[in-house]
């Protein structure tokens, strides 16, 4: 009798293992990263590959907090996870940490072709120390959008420099004279999109924030006059006050509902406000952020990544697997269903992704131009001084110049 | 050796029995204790290949000179000062109350113990809608008494500070209220009778019977809530992340954003070590402080 029932406990786990060892269990991101339209596209995988199961796992609303949770995951060496979606700053730190497998070998005598069909600055981030550690997902750069009926309304051109947001803000704001009605805002709660807060004025005004060699080389007079024009928004009644908390979805909620004329926000953003149950839909427009007056427009580069992690058992399924997914009939669907960025340049000239993203024509350029934050085997580190940092200047505890001053000593040790 | 365990001296048999409770003791106390110390002379970052490096008293003298971890002290001892006296207060209040004579206990009862049931993160995420600039509805209270706009509670380092603080009372106060309840209900109710035959008033059967009495509960509490309060974490963690800034970092938290988030061991280890004297010091006072009271009260 025990033996029997030891024989079928035996039976059962071996039979729950060899199910285990053909699914493939991948970390898709938060919400944001829409992991409804990649089940879709996993389902299809699946149909091409009888056999081969995919199971979904969802974490961190947040880039920091998912790089947080992974972080832990993989420090354990765990094996239960063979897929991780990875933000465009975390290849470098992952790969350095031995984290991910080196796909090479898996994508053959293509794999250098492959790469170049990406979008440039796709291609290098997933290449570190020669060998590709990941693949591209989706694309996204920060735009500034904006409601089109008001602007209209109030016969304001879309600015170009941060000077005319200001002005033509104002124009709007006191014609409409509804006290629940906000200006512009961006993210300045102290989370990852902070960090592109930061670097975009800097930016814009020609300056770099690492050199070629990854040595940080910040000018501190450009970054405070930076963060100051945040700062003068906030005072001229354009900017909320407390855009040091705002992050990207409390500005979807906030612009969806008709309580802000504009926002600084990510590729996503389009699809939720041209959502059905969307009141704005129809009444929004796009455009590049803003330049510092006499610098040039800049933006931050974003856009995700899948990755095999070093520890999977099923390294050569989960290799296929993201090849699949970043293919351009896969990039055609996010775009078209999630307006996530397409991570080839053909697909923006799409006729079938321009119908339903018209926004794209202009798209392209810019995330063509948009600049990379720095890249480091500590960017956790980084990151977490340059957005605490940018937060405390927002929220006004820390003197713009004060702060600049701060991230560049707590830089300096934390590449030490 | 056979017939050593089969019929053991009792020395012997002392051992085999004392064992396992040292071996537990050992993984669980002295080996974490240990590695901390041994990880906070090297220098341990898994971010990056650099293995276990050697380095003395290198993270040491970071240590010194690192203005965060001052900062995260004094908020933390900030947080101690202020918490653990009021959460006395709050909860020696509610106490009294749930120890008046009700005719349903039950639901006084409960009420007492709900908020300390409570996850601190969920305390934490309460507290944080409760502030919040936008839909918070401390804002609409303030708008409606009066206040000329809406104040950004958790922004504000002071405001942000006293939220916190005001949020941990609120959860701990409950706890506090439980040891001391129970004390209140050893205190013989014949000795209000006769305070009250020899014509004593309330304050003073408050000041010269419950509070005397009351004094080894409170002490208990005091302890509990000292060491906790020291490690606070989850309801600054989840109501600012410590900022705006580092505004409301604690100790715990900056050591978890050095391990856990920069991946950074062996600093993260010397924090620890940091926290670890910072506490036998308060220890020391406090048992300095009471031993001394005993002996007035001897």
């Amino acid at each position: 009798m025990k033996l029997s029932k030891f024989c079928v406990v035996l039976g059962l786990t071996l039979l729950a293992t060899s199910v285990s060892a053909q699914s493939i269990r991948v970390f898709s991101g938060g919400q944001n990263q829409r992991p409804d339209l990649m089940r879709l596209m996993f389902n299809e995988f699946e149909k091409q590959n009888p056999g081969l199961k995919v199971e979904i796992e969802v974490g961190g609303a947040t880039s920091e907090l998912q790089r947080q949770y992974l972080s832990t995951v993989l420090n354990a060496k765990d094996s239960a996870i063979d897929i991780y979606m990875l933000d465009i700053v975390n290849p470098m730190q992952y790969a350095r940490a031995g984290w991910l497998e080196p796909l090479d070998g898996y994508l053959g005598a293509e794999a250098a072709t492959i790469m170049k069909t990406y979008l440039p600055a796709y291609g290098a981030a997933n290449v570190v120390d020669g060998k590709i550690v990941a693949l591209p997902a989706f694309a996204d750069a920060q735009f500034v959008y904006y409601r089109k009926d008001l602007f209209e309304k109030y016969g304001v051109k879309e600015p170009k420099t941060w000077d005319e947001m200001a002005s033509g803000m104002k124009k709007i704001l006191d014609g409409e004279k509804n006290p629940n009605l906000a200006g512009v805002s961006t993210s300045g709660a102290a989370i990852e999109g902070a960090v592109c807060t930061f670097l975009v004025p800097y930016w814009s005004q020609g300056h770099e924030f690492t050199d070629a060699s990854g040595k940080i080389t910040l000018n501190k007079e450009a970054a405070t006059r930076g963060m100051n024009m945040y700062l003068n928004l906030v005072d001229q009644g354009v900017m909320p006050k407390n855009v040091g908390e705002h992050k990207p979805a409390d500005m979807n909620n906030l612009f969806k509902t008709g309580s802000l004329v504009a926002m600084v926000n990510w590729g996503f953003a389009w699809n939720l406000m041209q959502a059905a149950d969307s009141p704005v839909r129809g009444k929004i427009g796009v455009m590049p952020v803003p330049a510092m007056a006499g610098g040039k427009s800049a933006t931050c580069i974003g856009g995700w990544q899948w990755g095999v992690s070093a520890f999977s058992k099923n390294k050569a399924s989960a290799a296929r697997l993201i090849r699949f997914m970043s293919t351009q009939p896969v990039a055609k669907f996010l775009a078209t269903e999630g307006s996530l960025l397409p991570i080839f340049a053909e697909t923006y000239r799409d006729p079938d992704v321009l119908k339903k993203e018209p926004w794209y024509e202009f798209a392209l350029p810019v995330v063509q131009s948009a600049k990379g934050r720095p890249l480091s085997a500590n960017y956790g580190q980084v990151s977490d001084i340059v957005r605490t940092t940018a937060n405390a200047i927002l929220v006004r505890t820390a003197k713009p110049a004060d702060g600049v001053a701060e991230i560049d000593a707590k830089l300096a040790r934390a590449t030490r | 050796m056979l017939s050593r365990i089969t019929n053991p001296s009792e020395k012997t048999l002392a051992f085999f029995l004392l064992a396992p409770a040292f071996l537990l003791i050992g993984c669980i106390v002295v080996y974490p204790i240990g590695r901390l110390i041994f990880n906070s002379f090297h220098d341990i970052r898994l971010s990056g290949g650099t293995g276990v490096k050697f380095v003395g008293l290198e993270n040491y003298l970071i240590l010194i000179k690192d203005r965060e971890f001052w900062n995260a002290a004094w908020n933390t001892l900030l947080i101690t000062l202020i918490t653990v006296p009021g959460g006395l207060l709050a909860g020696l209040g509610l106490a009294m109350l749930a120890n008046l004579p009700f005719k349903r206990k039950w639901p006084v009862r409960l009420a007492l113990l709900l908020p300390w049931a409570l996850p601190l993160a969920f305390a934490g995420l309460i507290f944080a809608w409760f502030f919040h600039s936008e839909f918070g509805f401390v804002n609409d209270l303030w708008l409606r008494a009066g206040g000329a706009q809406r104040e950004m509670w958790l922004s504000k380092p002071n405001t942000a500070f006293a939220a916190i603080c005001f949020a941990i009372i609120w959860k701990s106060s409950s706890f506090v209220a439980l040891i001391l309840l129970a004390g209140l209900q050893m205190i013989p109710s014949s000795l209000y009778e006769a305070a009250r035959v020899d014509g004593a008033s309330r304050w003073q059967q408050f000041t010269k019977i419950t509070l005397p009495l009351l004094v080894p509960s409170i002490v208990v509490a005091m302890i509990f809530r000292t060491i906790t309060a020291l490690q606070t974490f989850d309801i600054p963690y989840t109501m600012t992340k410590g900022g705006p800034g580092n505004a409301t970092e604690t100790l715990a938290m900056l050591i978890h954003k050095n391990t856990i988030d920069y991946l950074d061991v062996g600093y993260g280890s010397t924090l620890a070590m940091g926290m670890f004297g910072l506490s036998i010091i308060l220890t020391y006072v406090y048992l300095r402080r009471m031993s001394a009271e005993d002996h007035v009260n001897e």
